[in-house]
């Protein structure tokens, strides 16, 4: 109840002024509305999509009473989906509400029934809500088999998973979400499918199921890697600009969590590839995801061994909330493992909380092998002890443990030496010339194929999709014609 | 009460007093008629039906599954451990909220974390692990597979070892012992890496071994390619990398060609 209260207080100082907008807001809504129906029957998606960017904008100004109005307008007054929607938007002053029916009744062409019209509605009473902050009730839709529906309905469910997110009880979603999944798989609705396995992976990943999310992952229709490739190249085609744009974005969401995955599962290499892919991709204005895609980023070059360099600390907006990774760095860069350790305590708040926390724990495997190399590096010679001593290793027997740790960086290749038992030393290997071997050879090689593949790569992308329209076309025709000497056959 | 409640109890209290007996023959058949009557129930994974003795069921259930894994445990059958742990861990994870937490939770993850450990599974390990709450790593069951895992990679393995005598709970002496043997293994492959050579004396109080006999065994059996000479293992060491002398024509030809033939293709 307060909160009912609490959302009257805030409309009734708006609610004056207004009365001149929100008028205007409304034709902004009813124009949206002729937009969709007019992509509905001419079977156009852009309008849609359009349509829909059009609505984010309006969002701001969306309150009770343009809702109501909207409703009004839109759906059947007295239908079963018009009575459900409006027992969510609060009721508003008469007055209010007699100008707003006034309005809509004067323009108000007789019956709308267009499903497209329906789930709008659906969304933009789901979006007002959120706005509201009123998590707790959450409308559901009907679903239907139409391509013009597509677009809408994604944006429903992503607006509907967001909804259970805030109010903390994400699982009940999942069961929905996959049957959906289920359904957009069935009628290739791409779309869909798309959003919906991004937000089934968030799903799982929210609780750190991480296989579960895999397993998902590896089963699910995979994603189309080339259409996103065509959305930065094929700028010219509107239409399949505006559509793979948004496949772009889920591809890019879909990589931060294959890569997240992938680190858990300590496929660095892999997930590496993912996290930057992801990160170069996102669009400039999603800060917080690209600031996410980096920090995971980071540490994973770390656990590979790699340290980053010092620009991706130092990128607009992100020098604050990457501060706590760039002092890890350093802690592991330097080798220390006491600094390592203070950095982790300190910023512990914000490990956990990024949920990197275990990630961090396997990277002290990493400092030592670091400060083992500088020692490596630096002395010919080097008692055991005091290789214990200068990694600071705090344990009941460091001489012991030095010379296990060292041995197992010997057979990893980590550094190059040998040791001593009897005499309890490490001898560093004198360093050959590395140019006397065929290595920089192999290393100029796979650079020079590495360009050439890509050049060949943007080549291939720039060509049309291998089932295009007249492949389509053709084959539909055979159908036709198979099934017609078929027909004649029987006859 | 539930006439097949009542069964299932009757059976299980049959089962634990075989259990306290040791009988795990007795136990290992009185479990497989109880996983049998167990399927009989709706309201357990993966159905959750509400029915009235939901809740009685399910804590039945789970402790059922509990002793299951223990008694794997005992009996040395690590692939039944698998088994009997994936059916109990939806009791873990899915009915937190209806269920009082059991005692034996932790133990029990904690001793999955092990076998993963045992088994080399890496990867599977580390994915429990972000299961579980900053508070379960606080657990000392827990928190014992997890430093074994650090020590694991770091290559301290006198800490793993040393570890067994601080083992949380008695069933974990089974893996930490699978554990030795793995920790052996891995010393060895280093040691044949590390050294040049080591005395016997030396080279068996690093391999654990109490007798040189045991040690030469050991050697025989798993790296016939050491050497034995003067009281000291010499070992064979892997050929390093030897300064080209000739240049490899063909592939560099090869190489070039391919180049030409790209290039070509992008004028």
């Amino acid at each position: 109840m307060t909160q009912d209260v609490e959302m009257k207080e805030q409309q009734a100082a708006p609610s004056n002024s207004l009365s001149s907008t929100s008028p205007s807001t409304l034709q902004h809504l009813k124009d949206i509305a002729a937009l969709i129906e007019t992509g509905a029957y001419t079977r156009e998606v852009r309008r849609i999509v359009r349509a829909i960017r059009w609505t984010i904008q309006l969002r701001k100004k969306l309150n009770a009473s343009v809702l109501s109005a909207f409703l009004n307008f839109s759906l059947v007054p007295g239908s079963e989906v018009h009575s459900r929607l409006s027992s969510y938007v609060p009721k508003e002053d008469e007055q209010d509400m007699e100008v707003d029916t006034a309005t809509s009744a004067t323009q108000a062409p007789a019956k709308h029934s267009l499903p497209e019209l329906e789930i709008y509605s659906y969304l933009l009473v789901l979006i007002f809500l959120i706005d509201q902050k009123r998590y707790n009730e959450h409308c559901t839709s009907k679903d239907l088999n139409r391509r013009t529906v597509d677009v809408l309905a994604s944006r429903l469910y992503f607006y509907y998973s967001l909804s259970y997110e805030l109010t903390g009880d994400l699982a009940e979603t999942r069961g929905t979400l996959l049957a959906l999944h289920r359904t957009a798989t069935l009628r290739h609705d791409e779309l869909g499918q798309e959003t919906l396995l991004n937000l089934l992976l968030r799903n799982y990943l929210h609780y750190n199921l991480y296989d579960q999310a895999e397993k998902l992952r590896s089963k699910a229709p995979r994603f189309e890697a080339h259409s996103n490739q065509q959305a930065n190249l094929m700028t010219l085609l509107e239409l399949f600009y505006v559509n793979q744009l948004h496949s772009s974005l889920h591809f890019c969401r879909y990589l931060f969590y294959l890569g997240k995955i992938r680190t858990i599962q300590l496929e660095y290499t892999d997930a590496k590839e993912s996290l930057l892919q992801a990160a170069r991709k996102a669009p400039v204005s999603a800060l917080g995801f690209r600031i996410q895609c980096n920090k995971w980023a980071v540490i994973v070059r770390l656990l590979l061994g790699e340290i980053p360099e010092r620009t991706v600390f130092m990128q607009k907006g992100m020098e604050k909330a990457l501060r706590p990774y760039f002092e890890l760095t350093n802690a592991v860069r330097i080798g220390d493992l006491e600094l390592f350790k203070t950095v982790a305590e300190k910023f512990a708040s914000t490990f956990s909380s990024d949920r990197t926390n275990n990630l961090i724990v396997r990277l002290r495997h990493n400092v030592i092998r670091t400060g083992l190399r500088n020692i490596s590096i630096s002395y010919s010679r080097i008692s055991l002890a005091d290789v214990a001593k200068k990694l600071r290793l705090d344990s009941a027997n460091p001489v012991a443990d030095a010379e296990s740790i060292v041995s197992k960086a010997i057979r990893d290749g980590a550094i190059d030496a040998t040791l001593d038992h009897t005499n309890g030393w490490m001898v560093s290997k004198e360093t050959g010339d590395i140019y006397s071997t065929n290595e920089p050879q192999i290393a100029f090689n796979s650079r020079i194929a590495f360009c050439l593949n890509m050049h060949n790569e943007a080549v291939r992308a720039l060509r049309f999709p291998p089932n295009s329209h007249k492949e389509k076309e053709s084959a539909e025709k055979e159908e036709r014609d198979n099934s017609k000497s078929k027909s004649l056959q029987n006859i | 009460m539930d006439p097949k409640l009542t069964e299932v109890s009757q059976v299980f209290e049959r089962f634990k007093a075989a259990f306290v007996r040791k009988d795990f023959d007795t136990c290992t058949s009185l479990l497989s008629q109880l996983k049998v009557l167990l399927t009989g129930f709706k309201s357990l994974p993966p159905l959750f039906e509400e029915t009235p003795n939901a809740i009685h069921e399910l804590t039945l259930a789970r402790d059922i599954y509990e002793h299951a894994v223990v008694l794997s445990v005992k009996t040395e059958d690590q692939d039944a451990f698998e088994r009997d742990f994936f059916q109990l861990k939806p009791y873990y994870t899915d009915s937190r909220g209806r269920l009082p937490p059991s005692p034996q939770e932790y133990p029990i993850l904690g001793l999955n974390l092990l076998r993963l450990l045992v088994q080399n599974r890496i990867a599977e390990f580390h994915t429990e692990l972000e299961l579980l709450s900053p508070s379960a790593l606080d657990n000392p069951c827990i928190k014992h597979a997890v430093e074994l895992e650090q020590s694991f990679m770091e290559g301290a393995y006198n800490r793993v070892l040393s570890a067994r005598q601080t083992v949380p709970h008695e069933t974990y002496v089974y893996f930490m012992d699978l554990l030795a043997k793995t920790v052996r293994d891995e010393i060895a492959g280093c040691s044949e890496k590390a050294y040049d050579s080591l005395s016997l004396n030396d080279a068996r109080q690093m391999l654990l071994f109490s007798s040189d006999k045991e040690l030469l065994e050991y050697i025989n059996e798993e790296h016939p390619e050491w050497e034995i000479k003067n009281g000291s293992v010499f070992f064979q060491r892997a050929k390093e990398s030897v300064p080209c002398k000739e240049i490899p024509s063909l592939q560099l030809i090869n190489q070039t060609l391919s180049y030409a033939r790209e290039l070509e293709r992008i004028v």
